[in-house]
């Protein structure tokens, strides 16, 4: 049975996901609790693979056991093992929160919701886990089509949001196919490991050239990077707010990790035009990380502030992949690591906030730490890893960022990156300003319970992001080791 | 002006990479890497290894089994959200615009009118289900296979709804039930993956299925059991998708 972990990590999801409505039908709890524990169990199985995978090395998974370019395979090194862990603790946690948003007297469409998110999380973890590119685009429209979904439920506002994204998505996925099959054209397989054997063998640079001008926008506009970035405020700040964390925190993630693969992993660095996707890259990267934070700054709701912000938190990542070390390259997955939970946990703050007053203004947030000290106590602490203060894991990525651009004398990009932080520290410090010092708005409750602060199902998310964040930020050199077990000899 | 510039702009910035660079292979190319690198072993090995005389359906539900399971869960996931976004908004009926009224007073009987409703239902129904049945048990072997059958399937369910007869339907399916029966397609085949698990294989590995056939056998029957789902599924998100239009719209015959 420990053969299949890579496997069962993908499948416990979507197996409780498939027949969640026929369970609902039987009893109107029982899909809901299957959905639950599967994801739990998702979870815990990504934690044993990951202790496999460090002792081990990497598994390499045949589904049906053919042998590699027939079959389709499933590859989990330390890199993406780690992100697995990740990303399935914040598709649980996103499950026992969403619990709280939803209509109580319609069963059939909670269950519905969370079997979109159960798929969501399954098409995550596809993406993350599979080694094939035809697959990876599978997953990719699971992905898209839950997340299209999920958005439209939020409400007018979110149907337009899901609508847009769903047109530009659409647009990102042919580009993705077409520059896959560019690939396939010229090297006849759809495995991940072959296609990089068979490309390194050389002759193939125009092709690889024309794939790579469809694939950049492919992946920038699935991870909302800077010029592909117009779907995404609207689309992260009216989402269902159930659902949000996880569309906010992981779905802009694993494309990100998709494109490493495309230019580290297949491509590699002896293609001939690497130094230039690479300085395209850069250039929006570092124009994304400034104009997401100055875009930032003119908000007043919260949401709206938090998925700006995305715009420029992914630009960190990129900038990671565009300096191209390995300890830049670390950085950049310790980022996606952090913001992960970072977002995730801003996301579960506001929707806190809004579950108890119904607000999503920061105007309105006076002295709110009063009422609800444990999900401030979250909201400070995301916002100053945001910000980069030691010792939370944001000031460690951008350390090793920063390093990995020392070392190859890239002064721009650490200034970006100073520049962009203090940004971030004017809107973020404005946050905390209206949290803490500013008169108190009155606000109403909108439920009379007798919990401390909140249902315990969005203090746990609260708490477990709050441990996350100074977690991965106190034990940052183990991580860091995990990754660059995968990561030494990829880069330049 | 502005929005032809964007259009001849796009048009001109997708062709020009493939006739500049000339990446793809000719059509038909013998020699070129998709037709040498893995056609080859599909073509020599597939009905060694899967029992199957259809190579297409030996590569869509043998070799890249884990695909097609994803496919017909997209299936699945395309009729839930059609669902679940029709019903999260508040019913409303859109009332057909005058004109369209106005034109319908001349424009003579509906052609589906003249049709013997009873006779259609009673006389085609059961036939194309008969051949549904078939292009699903014989896909393994001939052309066809679980998504055509769904289909067929599926368009069984929309001549009842669309031909309203005197006679009750062949079947009658409300929304939560179809939805519910898409679900349980794709998991029949996900839980087909799980039994070679149990045999002690890898997850779709359908010569390690613990059952008392022959070696050869169990692809087939892998295959078959895959393909059923792949019906159900497809048969059911017709059916939802159909259920869930049908409730928010009015027909402007309704007082047939």
């Amino acid at each position: 049975m420990t053969a299949n972990i890579p496997v069962l990590v993908i499948l416990l999801p979507l197996c409780s996901a498939l027949p969640c409505l026929a369970l609902t039908k039987v009893n109107r709890h029982l899909g809901n609790a299957v959905v639950k524990i599967a994801c739990l169990g998702s979870f815990v199985l990504s934690v044993i693979q990951l202790t496999e995978v460090v002792k081990n090395g990497p598994i390499h998974y045949a589904i049906g056991n053919y042998a590699v370019p027939y079959g389709i395979e499933l590859v989990i090194d330390s890199l993406n093992a780690v992100l697995l862990v990740a990303f399935s603790l914040i598709g649980i946690l996103t499950l026992i929160f969403a619990g709280n948003f939803g209509d109580r007297k319609r069963p059939m469409m909670i269950a519905a919701a969370n079997a979109e998110i159960a798929l969501l999380i399954t098409g995550l973890l596809g993406m993350t886990s599979t080694g094939d590119v035809f697959n990876l685009y599978v997953f990719l429209e699971i992905t898209s089509l839950s997340a299209y979904c999920l958005i439209s439920l939020g409400g007018s506002r979110g149907v337009v949001s899901a609508y847009r994204y769903m047109l530009v998505g659409t647009i990102a996925a042919t580009f993705y196919l077409l520059g896959i099959g560019i690939l396939y054209g010229a090297t006849g397989t759809l495995n991940m490991g072959d296609m990089a054997k068979i490309l390194n063998e050389g002759g193939h640079d125009n092709a690889m050239l024309v794939a790579m001008c469809f694939l950049i926008p492919a992946f920038g506009i699935k991870m909302a990077l800077f010029p592909f970035h117009g779907w995404q405020p609207s689309a992260y700040a009216h989402a269902e707010p159930g659902s949000r964390p996880l569309i906010t925190g992981v779905m802009g993630k694993v494309p990100a990790l998709a494109m490493f693969r495309f230019f580290f992993c297949i491509y590699g660095t002896d293609f001939r035009f690497v130094r230039l996707s690479l300085i395209l890259l850069g250039v929006f990267s570092v124009i994304g990380m400034l104009y997401g934070s100055i875009m930032a700054m003119g908000q007043s709701d919260i949401r709206k502030i938090l998925a700006y912000s995305s715009v420029a938190q992914i630009g960190y990542i990129s900038l990671g992949f565009a300096i191209g070390t390995p300890i830049s390259l670390a950085g950049a997955f310790l980022h996606m690591l952090g913001h992960a939970f970072m977002k995730g946990g801003l996301f579960f703050c506001t929707g806190a906030i809004r579950y108890k007053y119904g607000t999503a203004d920061i105007d309105n947030f006076g002295r709110i730490y009063k009422k609800m000290p444990l999900t401030c106590g979250l909201l400070v602490i995301a916002s100053l890893s945001m910000i980069g203060i030691p010792p939370t894991v944001g000031f460690f990525s951008k350390w090793y960022l920063a390093l990995g651009a020392a070392g190859r004398h890239e002064w721009i990009y650490i200034a970006v990156l100073v520049i962009s932080s203090l940004l971030n520290a004017v809107y973020f410090f404005k946050l905390i300003e209206k949290v803490f010092i500013r008169q108190s708005a009155g606000l109403k409750e909108r439920w009379k319970s007798e919990e401390f602060e909140l249902p315990v199902s969005i203090i746990l998310p609260v708490v477990v992001c709050f441990l996350a964040i100074l977690g991965l930020g106190l034990f940052n050199v183990r991580i860091i080791d995990i990754l660059l077990m995968t990561l030494e000899g990829v880069g330049l | 002006m502005r929005r032809a510039i964007t259009i001849i702009l796009l048009i001109v910035s997708i062709t020009v990479p493939f006739i500049a660079f000339d990446v793809l292979p000719a059509i038909g190319d013998p020699a070129s890497a998709p037709n040498t690198h893995v056609s080859d072993y599909y073509i020599e090995h597939a009905i060694e290894e899967c029992n199957s005389p259809n190579m297409v359906t030996a590569v869509i539900v043998d070799y890249r089994a884990f695909d097609t399971m994803f496919e017909t869960t997209v299936m699945f996931l395309a009729g839930l959200s059609v669902v679940i976004i029709l019903a999260n908004r508040p019913k409303s009926r859109i009332p057909a615009p005058a004109s369209l009224k106005r034109l319908r007073d001349t424009s003579g009987n509906p052609v589906y009118r003249t049709v013997n409703k009873d006779v259609m239902i009673s006389i085609i129904e059961p036939v194309i289900l008969i051949y549904a049945m078939y292009v699903l048990f014989h896909g393994e072997i001939s052309l066809g296979g679980g998504f055509q059958a769904g289909a067929l399937i599926g368009m069984t369910y929309l001549l009842d709804i669309m031909v309203v007869g005197r006679k009750r339907p062949i079947f009658n399916l409300p929304k939560d039930n179809s939805a519910a029966l898409a679900g349980i397609g794709p998991f029949i085949y996900a839980l087909t993956g799980f039994i070679s698990i149990i045999g002690g294989g890898l997850y779709l590995e359908y010569n390690k299925m613990p059952l008392p056939v022959h070696q050869a056998e169990l692809h087939s029957l892998g295959i078959t059991a895959v393909e059923i789902g792949v019906t159900i599924g497809v048969a059911g998100t017709i059916i939802t998708i159909l259920n869930a239009l049908m409730e928010r719209i009015s027909f402007d015959d309704d007082n047939d």
